[in-house]
């Protein structure tokens, strides 16, 4: 409705200079409104608007008397004299009859004003002031050799009205024009207002956004000087460590004398407690550096095959204390992954210790391998999902123990560092709460996936999906 | 405000504030009906369907002062529910003077509070701060259970500056004493700042008693303004012992 794009404040709308009718109401519109009272009314009506632009009429052309008298020179110039009076004419308020020549005609001018404002005038005319049909003698006279008959016929095709008849139809004009141009107005302040609501409330996002993001930024720095304070303390704490566990070893060795049995004992208990406070702090590390992502994996073509029977091997003594078996059940031909062996290593014998301590006498621990087809997705937003889906070979491990289980909801939460299903276990079973962890980490950092899956009857089996390398892709 | 020296023209731009169901678009209501009809034009409301105000109600009010100066006031109500923030600000940038609307009742204590934050907050996003805004409030819903009493409502208001009124808007009643006060302190205000009497050579006193007049009111300018409430009676009203 407005000529700008540009979306007006409410103060330029409600404040200072008035509104052009046009504005508001396509011309069109408005000649469909001047048609519709012109018809009721029989006479011809004009709407000008503030700068004395026509902006709408029923009758396009003058009557055709007017066209007969200006076919005169006399009558041509009191046509004319006549239109300029008309044009001339512009009341501030109200109605203003005209009777300009040729006699018996009349026209009237009344103002549109909008709150209090002139915007406009409507004019009504040329119209016979009486019903009579005859036109007065001074028509016949105001040019030279003019047939009275032919100008008899073109006066009776003007239309006839009184003053109050006029009144009333500048009336009703007026009001009709009011109330669409208030309904018109007040739907341009509202499409107006929702414009600038909508951009405020935009706004007001943004601003929440740019605190929001400087919010999580700071989060990170914190985050950050956590893993750096952590690795330091972790590498301090190593130090002096490594000299009681050594000490500690000379001592057993009997290099500083021989011990009595009871002295043996305390020492042990000394490195015993002293490894397990050593892999605390070697967990705390890798942690540390895992999160801070300045660990650095030498990848290489790595057999899981090969791998899970060694640490199967490894563990098979700590299992047969415990009464557990443990077999590693591996597919032939498995293709390789491409990962660091030390560190997959770590993964795996983590996830062995984890099922020995969790699992009962005469328990069951499988390592099982086999080649999987994994779909992985590239960007995790954005349309043509089609095109951002790869089909890659992987291989899948799954250990499997027939111990107490981890409930269907813990099963996000194990992975979170310090975590452990019933805390109280940490203390019965051991354990710094690090490893899964751990293990999660590195099978990120590998892209691989780490998850829980039920053992039936009972017991919990942890699936590991390693990608193999990118050359190997299928499909 | 916008001045206009070539047309002559001023125009001022009144905000009725408060909390959602206060009686704001009721103030307005009630002053377009008592206005003379050469003085207002329609009452534009943008409401919801359930009649809640939705951006906001607009009554243009118009008096010629002398000197052919033509003073025209915009009333703007504002949505009252929470949600509409936005919308405040917006129809509360370029106020020139500010009626806070507040629901008399004890139980209506809290949003009343809550919408005057609000507005200070709403003003401070604009640049604008509530000290320097000319300001009265307004206690409407006199006639429903629960309302304050008056006593207690004029001891806090001696306690500030702002002129405070008592109303029952349904009624009509202290709707003009509102709008006079908010009025008189805005010109004041204004006059201050700009020397509008001076640049427009005008009689401001002769312009409040048209506007009275054109509310429909008969008394005089000084009694409307006397009726805010919580100011020390006038001295010869002492008794001295």
């Amino acid at each position: 409705m407005t000529k700008s794009s540009v979306p007006k404040s409410l103060d330029e709308l409600t404040q200072g200079t008035a509104f052009a009718i046009e504005d508001l109401i396509g011309r069109a519109m408005l000649g469909e409104l001047l048609q519709g009272t012109s018809a009721l009314f029989g006479l011809p009506i004009r709407l000008f608007g503030s700068a004395g632009v026509l902006l709408a009429e029923v009758s396009a052309t003058n009557p055709r008397l007017y066209g007969y008298l200006s076919s005169r020179p006399k009558g041509q110039k009191s046509v004319i004299r006549v239109v300029e009076t008309v044009k001339a004419s512009d009341p501030d308020d109200g109605i203003a009859f005209l009777q300009p020549c040729p006699p018996g005609l009349r026209y009237a001018v009344s103002a549109v004003k909008y709150d209090g404002r002139k915007i406009g005038r409507i004019v009504v005319g040329p119209f016979r002031a009486s019903v009579a049909s005859d036109p007065p003698p001074e028509l016949g006279a105001i040019a030279d050799e003019l047939d009275p008959g032919r100008v008899q016929t073109l006066w009776s095709e003007i239309g006839a009205a009184d003053d109050e008849t006029i009144e009333r139809l500048t009336k009703h004009l007026t009001q009709v024009l009011d109330l669409i141009l208030f309904s018109g107005y007040r739907a341009l302040l509202a499409s107006n207002m929702h414009l600038a609501s909508v951009r405020e409330s935009f706004r007001e996002l943004q601003e929440k956004n740019v605190s929001l993001e400087q919010a999580y930024s700071r989060l990170k720095d914190l985050d950050r000087l956590k893993s750096n304070f952590l690795a330091t303390v972790s590498h301090e704490l190593r130090t002096p460590l490594t000299s009681i566990i050594g000490y500690s070893e000379m001592l057993t060795a009997g290099i500083a004398g021989e011990l009595t049995q009871e002295q043996h004992d305390f020492i042990e208990t000394i490195q015993e407690k002293g490894a397990q406070l050593l892999e605390l702090i070697k967990g705390l590390l890798d942690l540390t550096k895992l999160e801070s992502g300045t660990l650095i994996l030498k990848k290489g073509e790595t057999d899981i095959g090969a791998l899970l029977d060694d640490v199967a091997q490894t563990f098979l003594p700590h299992a047969r204390r415990k009464a557990v078996e443990l077999s590693a059940d591996c597919a032939p031909g498995l293709p390789t992954v491409w990962g660091e062996p030390a560190r997959l290593r770590q993964v795996f014998s983590n996830l062995t210790e984890n099922a020995i301590k969790f699992t009962p006498n005469a328990g069951r621990i499988t390592l099982k391998a086999r080649a999987v087809s994994v779909e992985v997705q590239i960007d995790e937003e954005g349309p043509a999902v089609v095109m951002r889906r790869l089909r890659r070979t992987a291989v899948e491990i799954r250990i499997s123990d027939s111990g107490i289980g981890i409930p269907e909801r813990e099963r996000e939460k194990v992975f979170d560092a310090f975590y452990q299903v019933d805390s109280s276990s940490t203390r019965e079973q051991g354990g710094t709460g690090l490893g899964l962890s751990i293990v999660k980490r590195l099978v990120d950092a590998h892209e691989g996936t780490v998850s829980i899956d039920t053992n039936q009857p009972n017991g919990t089996v942890f699936v590991v999906t390693l990608p193999c390398r990118k050359a190997s892709l299928v499909g | 405000m916008q001045l206009d020296f070539t047309a002559r023209e001023l125009t001022l731009k009144l905000v009725y504030y408060g909390p959602a169901l206060s009686g704001k678009t009721t103030n307005l209501q009630a002053l377009h009906d008592v206005s003379a009809s050469d003085a207002t034009g329609r009452l534009m409301t943008l409401e919801t369907r359930d009649d809640r105000t939705l951006f906001f109600d607009l009554l243009p009010l118009r008096f010629q002062g002398k000197n052919g100066l033509s003073v025209r006031i915009k009333v703007f109500t504002v949505p009252g529910q929470v949600i509409h923030a936005s919308t405040r600000r917006l129809v509360l940038q370029g106020a020139d003077g500010v009626a806070f609307i507040a629901d008399s009742r004890a139980s209506e204590t809290d949003p009343s509070t809550e919408s005057f934050r609000d507005l200070r907050e709403n003003l401070k996003q604009n640049g604008l701060s509530i000290k320097q805004m000319p300001l009265v409030i307004q206690f409407n819903k006199r006639d429903l259970p629960g309302a304050r009493s008056e006593a207690e409502i004029a001891e806090q208001a001696s306690q500030g500056k702002e002129p405070v009124y008592l109303a029952v808007a349904t009624k009509r009643e202290g709707v003009v004493d509102t709008f006079m006060g908010l009025l008189h302190l805005t010109w004041q205000t204004l006059d201050l700042r700009h020397e509008l009497s001076k640049k427009l050579a005008l009689e401001s006193t002769a312009l409040f008693e048209e506007v009275l007049q054109k509310l429909g009111q008969s008394c005089t300018v000084r009694e409307v303004l006397s009726r805010r409430v919580g100011v020390a009676r006038v001295p010869q009203m002492q008794v001295k012992p």
